[in-house]
């Protein structure tokens, strides 16, 4: 080219005019990620398996309906255990080495009050139909919750209760100012939308449990602990000493004596606790008398900080010696305990303090220092053929017998209400493993619907829901990703002040707002499942991950990854997964 | 995260940057915020490798690579033609390294920014020449290692402050980004795109090869050189209003620094020093946003 030419002529300049898309570097790939769900830590420790993370995500969401689903597929009872559950679930939550755990009782409780203001039905309905009958002895937590997940298994289902109304110590045993009979009300009445029929006022005995076996496939006990066990010292039969939980039972029945002067309260758990404020209420005073110290109280401190609050007095270590009836009132002698050494729980260890005593005079006495069968039939058998020990529940299906499920209190090592309701399932589901493959699938079947480690089952596993491809692997608080988090107070759960409360059985926690509940659920991790965030696709450096549209997953295009590995560490809740190349 | 942006992407599968590259997540980005409208002039550095070799571009923009020494005159001569072309609507880009940035450059820079051509000057610095094997450049931090300053004779000097330089053109807008922080980075971008004259941003990028870090660690690492004030988050309208975007958590810089096979030979000491180096650096930025600590 001259020079002449080239100023006559346009600069040549080369265009390119294809994409580097042919270029497939998804072959420098030595590490592949991909999405992998897990478990979160909260989820293993509710004894229900509920779904935790995915509860926190769709309120977060608005999608109140669907999150209270979510609980109901794991739990038939969020609006009881949204009140009453001892939470274990937050004593796990991964948030707490960052500030303060998850509110996850208040969402629980949250959640279930939207669905009964707005009128929340839900579609977890019967799965199929299977010609086998079940009855269920007890219409407490247990056997209410075995009920639900039968009925949705496909069995026809009766259950027997004693009392004139369902709900066991939901019903009778916890006050209202914990658990007022509308929340439990509409829980129960789910249970007839199933095809649950309950016959109320229907006592069993041990010749109608053999009449029950004839005319049922299976029965299931869970008929509680009814019974405080005996102070076993003189005196427990003066006129003026009640048993605790009978004393609940009167009041929850309607009764409303007028209690003046002092109660004396003898335990540390939460039916003492309940007992004594109930007691308050009724215009008395209470003195809580336990054999420990307050530490070592089986009782939740919460309530009993506020029970404390309410003025009832706590006397610690204080074991019961006799009791004596004096000019109309009772006159109760302790021995006075002292700390010597460790118990193997870990919890101090109480012997006598020399010959220290110390008489209470008072108007009344309760007994609440731990309950057990209310009689002998109620407890399962430790041996006999066909006897199939869980965790939380036990089978005797003997061969060409009729098959007895034991669940509860009985079964349980710790008797809570959310324990219980544990212990329905794992029974429900085990008698249902038990129908369709015989006793020798049990135990695995249960292992594979397992949340985690165990031994929490989970409905939705165990019938084959999405929730299956999650991982065992419990998310730990260092792999979640925090710089994608802020630290946010944890809200406070807002309650009556306590002029009004020690005065009413109003109930004391008060519902949360819409925008409250909101921001809580926003606090949650959702550790090990994917909320949607977008980080993995907007920071693929190499534009290979397809966000996926309604419905559809998200897609790693392997076709040009180069497995950088960007998008499993900046992933905030361990939804992905870094795998060696094979 | 919710990144307000284009679905749409600009940039394609298939480019030849290193995994974990910091760069490619900055133009990824920067153009997401951009849109189509945008033609970009590329002086020699990673991205015209990136970018990909003849016949094969992977923008889906109009890019004209350029001398490595032209960025800002070239862009000057683009935004010229447009113009004469009455096309008011296209953004002129020059996207360079630092060291076609801070380095070789720096007078067609400087020259372009004092004449207040209309365009956006960015800047993705990965802290050396890396598309020709790792030599330092001014934008090299103090006490990395680069194949030109090896073993050691790690580099012993400051890391050039550009944004300060262009601020001292008193440009309508200088600002810095990073990788890391996407929200802050687009919406600088589109406050640049929107703004008439000449706009400077200083995007951080990380380099897992150069760096000698593990490409997962890609984005994290580029998070803490803001969390650590290595790397402040801040704009400057008109070379006089500050204004500091994020205020980190005060990270130690040594847990920056300890990450990264370039800093692997400092000692405790060198890093106490580095600390001192960048708590005057913040202190001075405070006081210019009028911000005391
Ligand atoms: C005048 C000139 N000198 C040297 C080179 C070789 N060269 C090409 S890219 C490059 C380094 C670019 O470094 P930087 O601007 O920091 O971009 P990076 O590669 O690090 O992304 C060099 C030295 C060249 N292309 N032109
Ligand atoms: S942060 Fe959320 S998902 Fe993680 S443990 Fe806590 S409640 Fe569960
Ligand atoms: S980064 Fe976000 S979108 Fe991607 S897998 Fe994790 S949670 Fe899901
Ligand atoms: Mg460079």
């Amino acid at each position: 080219m001259n020079r002449e030419q080239g100023r006559a002529e346009a600069l040549f300049m080369p265009r390119s005019f294809t994409t580097t898309e042919s270029n497939l570097t998804g072959s420098w790939r030595y590490m592949r990620p991909r999405f992998e769900e897990k478990t979160a830590p909260c989820s293993t420790a509710c004894p229900a398996g509920e779904d935790i993370p995915r509860i926190e995500m769709l309120t977060t969401q608005g999608a109140f309906r669907e999150a209270w689903e979510t609980i109901l597929m794991e739990n038939p009872f969020p609006a009881v255990c949204g009140r009453v559950c001892f939470h274990p679930c937050e004593g796990s939550c991964n948030r707490r080495g960052f500030d303060s755990a998850v509110a996850i009782h208040t969402m629980e409780r949250f959640l279930a009050d939207s669905a009964l203001r707005n009128g929340f039905r839900s579609d977890l309905g019967k799965l199929q139909s299977w010609k086998e009958r079940i009855a269920v002895v007890g219409a407490g937590p247990a056997g209410l919750a075995a009920a639900s997940f039968l009925a949705r298994l496909g069995y026809v289902v009766h259950v027997f209760e004693s009392l004139p109304e369902p709900g066991g110590i939901l019903r009778w045993g916890i006050p209202a100012y914990r658990l007022p009979p509308s929340a439990l009300q509409h829980e129960i009445a789910r249970l007839a939308g199933l095809g649950v029929e309950i016959r109320t006022d229907c006592r069993i005995d041990p010749s109608g449990l053999e009449a029950l076996e004839r005319d049922y496939d299976a029965v299931f006990l869970g008929c509680g602990f009814g019974k405080d066990r005996p102070l076993g010292i003189p005196g427990e039969r003066e006129e003026g000493v009640e048993d605790g939980l009978a004393f609940l039972s009167r009041i929850r029945g309607g009764a409303s004596p007028r209690l003046e002067g002092v109660s004396v309260v003898v335990g540390g758990g939460n039916s003492a606790v309940d007992v004594a404020r109930t007691v308050v209420r009724l215009g008395g005073r209470a003195v809580i008398a336990y054999r420990r110290r307050r530490q070592d109280m089986p009782a939740f401190d919460e309530e009993l900080q506020m029970a404390l609050e309410e003025g009832i007095e706590l006397q610690e270590l204080l074991a019961p010696a006799g009791i004596e009836r004096r000019d109309g009132k009772l006159a109760v002698t302790f021995r006075r305990m002292k700390i010597s050494g460790e118990d193997a729980d870990g919890r101090g260890r109480i012997v006598p303090d020399g010959e220290a005593k110390l008489e209470i005079e008072a108007d009344r006495l309760f007994t609440a220092a731990g309950a057990g069968v209310a009689e002998d039939w109620h407890r399962p058998p430790q041996e006999e053929t066909g006897l199939i020990k869980l965790s939380h529940s036990i089978l005797v299906a003997p061969e060409g017998r009729p098959v007895r499920a034991y669940g509860g209190d009985a079964t349980n090592d710790v008797q809570m209400v959310v324990t219980a309701v544990a212990s329905g399932k794992q029974a429900a589901l085990a008698l249902d493993v038990l129908f369709r493959e015989g006793p020798a699938a049990i135990r695995e079947r249960l292992a594979a619907c397992a949340v985690g480690p165990g031994p929490s089952l989970s409905m939705e596993i165990y019938t084959g829901g999405p929730r299956k491809l999650r991982t065992r692997h419990v998310v730990l608080p260092e792999e979640i990703n925090t710089d994608y988090f802020a630290f946010e107070p944890r809200i406070t759960q807002p309650r009556l002040l306590v002029e009004e409360r020690s005065r009413s059985f109003s109930e004391i926690d008060l519902k949360i707002s819409a925008g409250l509940a909101i921001r809580e659920a926003g606090r949650c991790f959702n550790c090990g499942i994917c909320n949607g965030c977008d980080n993995c696709y907007l920071f693929c450096p190499d534009v290979s991950i397809a966000r996926g549209h309604e419905g559809e997953d998200r897609r790693i295009n392997y076709d040009y990854c180069k497995g950088c590995g960007l998008c499993v560490v900046e992933c905030p809740r361990n939804a992905m997964t870094l795998e060696g190349k094979s | 995260m919710h990144l307000d942006v284009l679905d749409q992407e600009l940039m394609c599968s298939g480019h030849v940057g290193c995994p974990g590259c910091g760069a490619t997540i900055a133009m990824r980005f920067f153009l997401k915020a951009l849109g189509e409208k945008t033609v970009m002039v590329l002086p020699a550095c990673c991205w015209s490798v990136i970018a990909g070799p003849y016949p094969q571009s992977t923008l889906k923009i109009p890019v004209i690579h350029s001398a490595f020494e032209t960025g800002g005159a070239t862009a000057s001569g683009v935004r010229a033609a447009l113009d004469m072309r009455g096309d008011k609507d296209t953004t002129v880009v020059t996207w360079a390294g630092d060291g076609g940035t801070f380095d070789i450059g720096f007078q067609a820079l400087s020259g372009a920014v004092e004449r207040n051509e209309d365009f956006i000057y960015v800047c993705y610095d990965n802290e050396a020449y890396m598309n020709t094997g790792i030599q330092r450049s001014s934008s090299t931090p103090y006490g990395a290692w680069t194949t030109t300053t090896p073993g050691t004779d790690w580099k012993r000097l400051r890391k050039k402050n550009i944004v300060e330089a262009l601020v001292a053109h008193r440009i309508p807008y200088a600002a810095t980004a990073n990788i890391a922080f996407p929200e802050d980075l687009v919406r600088k971008a589109r406050k640049a795109k929107s703004i008439k004259g000449s706009k400077f941003l200083h995007i951080f990028a990380s380099c897992p090869t150069g760096w000698r870090i593990p490409s997962e660690m890609s984005i994290k690492i580029a998070r803490m050189a803001v969390q650590t004030n290595i790397f402040p988050l801040y704009e400057v309208e008109d070379g006089v209003r500050y204004t500091i975007n994020y205020k980190p958590r005060e990270y130690l810089v040594r847990e920056y620094f300890k990450l990264q096979g370039r800093f692997r030979h400092l000692t405790d000491q060198d890093l106490d020093a580095i600390q001192e180096m960048v708590n005057e650096d913040w202190q001075l930025l405070l006081r210019k946003a009028g911000e005391h600590a």
